[in-house]
């Protein structure tokens, strides 16, 4: 699944660690959902809108739409 | 005319590389070490072991290695960041060298208990009952201590985490159920030798370690 974790991250200037340390992840997690080799679950996808302060649809994209 | 210069390695490159050349010596050490003590006459010639001793015993020496080589760097907080994550930035995290150290307690354990019953064979063939119940009791005590460090870490694990290790038990099913099943059923026709139940249980060990360790590297955890 697309999605714009990367563009969001680096618009804070995170690294995929602090990222990681503010979504209670591993760093491998972060790479992973970035590079689209994993999907988060619900709760945490819902953890990365509230983070960002968008709703999910805007951050990831199942190409559905 | 422009030099061609291979651009620096990274550092996972780096870190990965190095993991890899200890690994090497250290299975290099170990498999001077049990010639050595073959030919000394010390331990039976390995070509004599069934393949299923012989399995067991190198996932013993592996996973035993292993597990002494992580629980010891554990103790370092810059090593095991190094370790856990090669391509982070190197920097410690909170919790991670109990959660490294624990992971090297539960290969530790692993490689003990594959390998007991094996020396055990090999050294008093047949094993007598009070060291055979001893022995058992032992490795009951492991495989309890084991579990509870499995479930500590499944608790500290993050979802990706707990996902891989899922999946690694699920493909291991599906894959030796068929496997099984098959050989089983050959076996019923007489057309397959009879495996015993330490070949079977190296076979899944053996599976297991492969699949676990693919979908790590996958996934980006080693």
């Amino acid at each position: 699944m697309k999605n714009r974790l990367k563009v969001l991250r680096a618009e804070r200037d995170w690294s995929q660690a602090d990222l990681a340390d503010r979504l209670e992840v591993s760093r491998q997690t972060v790479n992973a959902l970035e590079t689209g080799k994993y999907d988060p679950s619900l709760p945490l996808a819902f953890k990365i809108a509230r983070l960002f302060g968008q709703p999910i649809e805007t951050i990831f994209d199942d190409g559905e739409a | 005319m422009s030099s061609l210069k291979s651009p620096p390695m990274s550092r996972g490159a780096r870190s990965r590389s190095l993991q890899m050349l200890v690994g090497l010596a250290l299975g290099g050490l170990a498999g001077v070490g049990i010639a050595s003590a073959a030919k000394a006459g010390l331990m039976p010639d390995p070509s004599s072991l069934t393949w299923s001793q012989a399995g067991g015993l190198l996932l013993a020496v592996m996973l035993g290695g292993a597990g002494l080589l992580v629980t010891a760097v554990s103790f370092s907080g810059r090593m095991t960041a190094r370790a856990m994550d090669p391509d982070g930035n190197g920097a410690p995290r909170p919790g991670q060298t109990s959660f490294y150290r624990q992971q090297g307690i539960i290969l530790l354990l692993a490689g003990l208990m594959m390998g007991a019953p094996v020396v055990a064979q090999l050294m008093f063939d047949p094993v007598p009952h009070m060291l055979a119940s001893a022995i058992m009791m032992g490795l009951v005590a492991m495989a309890l201590v084991q579990t509870a460090f499995n479930l500590s870490i499944w608790t500290q694990a993050d979802e990706m985490m707990r996902r891989m290790i899922a999946e690694a038990g699920a493909i291991c099913f599906w894959v030796l159920q068929a496997i099984f099943f098959l050989w089983a059923a050959a076996e019923v026709l007489g057309l397959a030798p009879k495996l015993s139940s330490w070949d079977l249980m190296v076979a899944l060990m053996a599976f297991y370690l492969v699949t676990s360790s693919v979908l790590s590297i996958r996934r980006g955890f080693a």
